[in-house]
């Protein structure tokens, strides 16, 4: 953990494979928790980093071996950033309108980045006045 | 029911349901014997399952009981029910799975952990926090955060079926207010066609987190199961509706 002025950074990495996302959402279930978010809040926060940790993998069918996830935790005194970049190559991007609804759902803001080479997200939640 | 002339009415009302399948019937028939499927859940009570969960697994078995019962064989409807139900409770800890090794001890916080969500809840009148969910359990924030995330990997598949049949009817008031809308038309089918892979608990459920805004916790409440399972089955489904469209894009 780092940081600097009551801002904290956590950093992971993981392999691009479903199976590692688990990690991705205990850290995100423990930042929310520091951030003070209520049970509620941190279900729908592990939802969301979820759901764009799988947005930003390559496909199952990739045939390159699948890169890192890295991703980095902001723990802000009022809301927590959460941003994924995962190098997928050539591979497709598996997203849909439905994924985005849901993810829109239960953040306060995201965004989500398929370009060819890297597949990126970014993501805020906040903590309630 | 050791009355002769009530047990000949309460078989005569049970041919007439084998008769007519009068839904209005059926439904008396398994809310006179509410109290029997209620009796058998509390048995299994104490090993990690919230009371409300394996009340509807029960109510599964209490409706099955309903449906398969054969009042000419002479056999009073508790005396056959009993089994039946008992059977669907050890089925649901036997079919209950986790698809990822969790400790036992872990397995057994879950449980805790599900009950201080909806004790503190209660009490608080509002979400708990981890903390003071790890207050309520004596347990480690650590700990409550890793039972957190071995409830995603809990299976429970007995729990799926609607007892009731056609879900309740706040619920349908609910859905049909709701609209699950896209603006351009490829979208809106595509998540039509995602959404009906799902049965219909698991959509109802989706649609009312993600598109009708209720908390997990109203969502359980509206449909009578924990908080807890309400979480797995949101996993569960978000889960399938991805390998759909993986499906799909393949």
């Amino acid at each position: 953990m780092s940081g600097t002025a009551g801002v904290r950074r956590i950093r992971l990495s993981i392999p691009g494979v479903p199976d590692f996302v688990r990690l991705a959402r205990l850290a995100a279930v423990d930042a929310g928790s520091r951030l003070g978010l209520d049970y509620e809040q941190i279900e729908d926060l592990r939802i969301g980093v979820d759901e764009l940790c799988f947005a930003v993998l390559p496909t199952a069918d990739a045939e390159l071996p699948p890169a890192d996830l890295e991703l980095v935790f902001t723990l802000h005194p009022d809301r927590l950033e959460v941003e994924g970049a995962c190098a997928v190559g050539s591979a497709a991007a598996h997203q849909s309108e439905l994924s985005r609804t849901i993810v829109a759902a239960v953040v306060d803001e995201f965004s989500l980045e398929l370009s060819e080479g890297v597949h990126r997200f970014r993501l805020s939640k906040r903590r309630d006045a | 029911m050791t009355d002769p002339d009530a047990r000949r009415r309460a078989n005569e009302r049970f041919v007439e349901y084998r008769r007519t399948h009068d839904r209005a019937l059926r439904n008396e028939l398994i809310e006179e014997h509410i109290g029997l499927a209620k009796g058998l859940a509390r048995r299994f009570g104490g090993r990690g399952e919230a009371r409300e969960d394996l009340v509807q697994v029960a109510m599964v078995g209490l409706l099955k009981a309903v449906e398969r019962f054969e009042p000419e064989r002479g056999l009073a409807f508790t005396t056959f029910a009993t089994p039946t139900i008992t059977g669907e409770l050890k089925r649901h800890f036997r079919d209950k799975a986790w698809s990822v090794r969790i400790p036992r001890r872990t397995q057994e916080h879950v449980g805790e952990v599900g009950r201080a969500i909806q004790s503190a809840s209660q009490r608080l009148g509002r979400a708990p926090s981890i903390a003071e969910l790890a207050v309520e359990t004596s347990l480690t924030e650590e700990e409550v955060i890793e039972a957190m995330e071995a409830n995603q990997a809990f299976t429970a598949a007995s729990i799926d079926a609607d007892p009731a049949g056609e879900g309740s009817p706040v619920l349908r008031d609910t859905l049909a207010g709701l609209e699950v809308g896209f603006d351009d038309v490829e979208s809106r089918v595509l998540v039509d066609r995602l959404l009906e892979s799902l049965d219909e608990r698991d959509r109802t459920i989706i649609t009312l987190r993600f598109f009708g805004g209720l908390t997990q916790s109203e969502i359980a409440e509206q449909i009578g199961v924990s908080q807890m399972h309400v979480s797995r089955l949101l996993a569960r489904s978000l889960a399938k509706l991805r390998a759909e469209l993986v499906a799909e894009a393949g």
